[in-house]
């Protein structure tokens, strides 16, 4: 006999009980489930230059192609979401004032190739060959957590990637051709990258 | 005296759930107490969820992590889908002393640690149970592999343990189901080490996931989702509610109390027997007692020691069962790092399909007939496995735009994992205490803990890593990272010891039957009977060795020796 799995009302209550260690109307609401795109303005310190700019930046490193990109599906909510809850209270802000003071307070008006090229200059930064720097650049967090966002996001996980909750089999050699695309739901790959 | 119940099992974990399956199977009207909360099989409201259905998407509330479960968020087990499956730790403190870094991974609940346990399954041999009485180290285990190898077979049979026949002397082989297969990478592996070094063998994990059905069992075979610490309404791996609890409730006799932590043993000095336990009620805090011909003590290496200091009385001023002293001493865990790590080219067009809930074992080659290891005389082994590296490569790598984004849809090279875990001595100087200064919610004292690697696994540890560097290279991989430091005490989750088995009841607390040789109705059947460590997981020994106790203490009772 298999059980079934419920019960949405369960995680509804886990949210709920948690409550009140989301801070933020905003946040909580997120959580909840109102679409991502209906925040507007936000009340925990995000001003809302800071996430325009982070969206754009958000669709410049996924970008909409055959699939959505990480601009289409709330990765930068995640991400302000994520950055709230990690770095304990004050972090999000540093980020974020971090990614407008590099990228410049015009980066929202200039051209998209100039905008590749400023982004361009800080991930290459970031990413030395070699092993990692021993102070790591804070985009290197903030481009996981957009990273994590949109893999982890349903068009992400199951559509530019594939997603089976129950494979039922184990092959264990197949050919792999070129353009297959890879498993989000193969877990051991997702913590061992 | 009258007593309510035949047997009373404390804890309802791995252990505890073979204590009462065999003791009610046995004839006898159990009552098992649990300290943590109800969980029914099936109710695992996160199995089947998305990553996208969770509001941190799998990686949890950091905020909420760092203030109630700073230790169990080190383990890798504990995500945002399974963290309901661990203890909150700021409601369950303990103390670790000034130098000792430990980190005490727990479950408290219905199913305790059967429910997010790595399921590897694997026998000790004589090199184990030989190992204190050939270097001297620790006390002489008072068995050895043929007491206990009928006892693996039931256990394992029941359990639905799949894994491959080998022939190793120092792995026995089991009564497996049909064995999970070697990927691709790790077949070749395993060729390619073979072939330098005929005695180091990669073989597939041997893991309680069962790749045959059990449908007398209500249990299904597995479906390769590699999701187990979620909870697994399939019943595909061992947990007390797919199997031992069914069974034991089957039989009529069982009766579970939850939500009610065992605080001490009753003892009777006019007949020098237990005659039951007292607890708490964990929700309202009023007290209550239970009383029964014998107890077996399960709550988990640690936590049983825990109950025994704290059930000191006048007539046991020290701990119950410790006219020898050493209750607490000699705890172990195995010094546990990522011994090597290394991309493994050759293999761009192969791919696999499904997610293996395990991964592969070799098992210890060194000081086997000889003593050849570098500066320690016992073993090490690895577990670890080949995956195919998928997105979250993306994090270390530079590159954003519509090619990266294309290559991070397909998989990514194979890389090969190899974690080391070195055998752990037995040392008085490692030990629990309770602080009497400090109490929980429950007005208990808190446990104490106090230890630190020695030289021997700080030596194992540097070989284990040379050795996996030399295997991983040799097999054409190309080494990217190892380590030597072993992680804090407590990484690799094999705490145990504390009331060690032994024949003197001078230097040891409990006999060759797991019974206590100051009390003879009482049984500790968890990890803290260890009286040394191997280098494999031990659960399947504990499991073998409590359904041997059990198996003697009803012959006992039979007889009115207990
Ligand atoms: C992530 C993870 C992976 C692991 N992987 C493996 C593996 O692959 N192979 C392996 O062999 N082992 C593994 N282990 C270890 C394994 O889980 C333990 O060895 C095993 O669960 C011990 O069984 P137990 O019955 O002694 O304790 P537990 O399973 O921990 O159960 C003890 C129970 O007693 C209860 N309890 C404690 N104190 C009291 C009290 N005072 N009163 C009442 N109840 C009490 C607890 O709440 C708990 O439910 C792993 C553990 C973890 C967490
Ligand atoms: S991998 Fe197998 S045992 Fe584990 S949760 Fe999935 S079906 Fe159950």
């Amino acid at each position: 006999m298999i059980a079934k799995a419920p019960s949405d009302p369960t995680e509804l209550r886990d949210h709920l009980a948690r409550r009140d260690v989301l801070r933020g109307a905003a946040l909580l609401t997120l959580v909840l489930g109102v679409p991502a795109h209906a925040l507007v303005a936000n009340p925990t310190g995000v001003s809302g230059h800071q996430m325009a700019l982070l969206r754009q930046v958000c669709k410049l490193v996924i970008p909409r192609t055959d699939t959505p990109g990480a601009g289409d599906v709330g990765v930068s909510e995640f991400v302000v979401l994520a950055l709230d809850h990690g770095l304990l209270g004050d972090g999000q802000a540093d980020h974020l004032v971090w990614l407008e003071h590099v990228l410049g307070a015009n980066f929202a008006t200039i051209g998209a190739a100039q905008q590749v090229d400023r982004l361009g200059a800080i991930d290459r930064a970031a990413f030395p060959a070699g092993p990692p720097p021993a102070t790591p650049s804070p985009w290197r967090r903030i481009k996981g957590l957009i990273l994590t966002g949109y893999y982890t996001s349903e068009a992400g996980a199951s559509r530019e990637l594939q997603y089976e909750l129950v494979p039922g089999r184990f092959d264990p050699d197949l050919p792999l051709h070129p353009g297959d695309r890879a498993w989000s739901s193969d877990w051991t790959a997702v913590d061992f990258g | 005296m009258a007593h309510e119940f035949d047997a009373i099992v404390v804890g309802s974990g791995i252990t505890g759930g073979w204590a009462a399956k065999e003791l009610t199977e046995a004839g006898l009207k159990v009552l098992m107490i649990e300290r943590g909360r109800d969980i029914q099989h099936g109710d695992y409201p996160r199995e089947t969820k998305a990553p996208w259905d969770l509001p941190f998407r799998g990686e949890g509330d950091q905020t909420l992590y760092t203030s109630d479960y700073a230790v169990q968020r080190l383990n890798r087990h504990f995500t945002e889908f399974t963290q309901d499956h661990f203890v909150n730790d700021r409601e369950n403190p303990y103390v670790t002393a000034d130098d000792t870094r430990f980190t005490w991974f727990r479950s408290y609940q219905l199913g305790g640690r059967s429910l997010t346990w790595g399921r590897q399954c694997y026998r000790w041999s004589d090199y184990d149970f030989g190992a204190n009485a050939r270097d001297g180290r620790g006390t002489d285990w008072p068995i050895r592999y043929a007491d206990l190898a009928p006892w693996y077979d039931k256990v394992e049979s029941f359990v639905g343990v799949s894994g491959a026949h080998e022939g190793l002397a120092q792995l026995p082989d089991g009564k497996f189901q049909p064995a999970m297969a070697l990927n691709v990478v790790e077949l070749a592996m395993r060729e390619r080490i073979r072939a330098k070094w005929p005695e180091r063998v990669l073989t597939i994990g041997r893991t309680a996931n069962m790749t045959e059905a059990k449908p007398d069992e209500g249990r299904a075979n597995c479906q390769y989702r590699s999701i187990c610490a979620r909870g697994c309404s399939y019943g595909a791996y061992f947990s007390t509610q797919s199997s031992t609890l069914p069974a034991a409730t089957k039989t009529g006799r069982l009766t579970v109390m939850t939500d009610k932590v065992v605080e001490a043993i009753d003892y009777d000095p006019a007949t020098r027997r237990v005659t039951g336990v007292r607890f708490i009620d964990t929700k309202t805090k009023a007290r209550g007692m239970a009383t029964a011909r014998l107890v077996f003590l399960n709550a988990g290496a640690f936590n049983s020691v825990h109950v025994l200091l704290n059930s000191a009385n006048a007539a046991m001023p020290h701990g119950l069962g410790n006219s020898s002293g050493v209750l607490g001493t000699h705890i172990m865990d195995h010094a546990n790092t990522l011994s090597g790590l290394a991309e493994v080219p050759g293999f761009e067009a192969h791919t696999t399909f499904g997610n293996r809930p395990t991964g592969i074992v070799i098992p210890r080659f060194r000081n086997m007939d000889r003593l050849d290891g570098r500066g320690h005389t016992r073993g090490f082994s690895y577990q670890g496995g080949a995956l195919q590296s998928g997105w979250t490569r993306g994090k270390r790598e530079a590159g954003f735009g519509t090619d990266f984004k294309h290559d991070l849809r397909e998989a990514g090279a194979w890389r090969m994992v190899l974690v080391g875990f070195v055998e752990c001595m037995p040392r008085a100087t490692n030990r629990l205490t309770l602080d009497r200064t400090r109490t929980d919610a429950n007005g208990l004292p808190l446990l104490k803990v106090d230890f630190a690697f020695g030289a021997e696994e700080h030596a194992g540890m540097v070989e284990a890593h040379e050795t996996a560097k030399e295997m991983l290279e040799a097999a054409g991989g190309r080494f990217l990272f190892g380590s030597t430091e072993p992680g804090a005490g407590g990484t690799a989750i094999h705490e145990m010891g504390g009331a060690r088995m032994g024949h003197d009841p001078a230097t040891s607390v409990l006999n060759k039957w797991s019974q206590a040789h100051d009390v003879a109705n009482l049984f500790v059947t968890d990890g803290a009977q260890m009286s040394s460590s191997a280098c494999q997981n031990p659960s399947l020994t504990y499991m073998a060795l409590t359904a041997r106790a059990a198996h003697a203490a009803v012959g006992m009772l039979r007889e009115g020796l207990i």
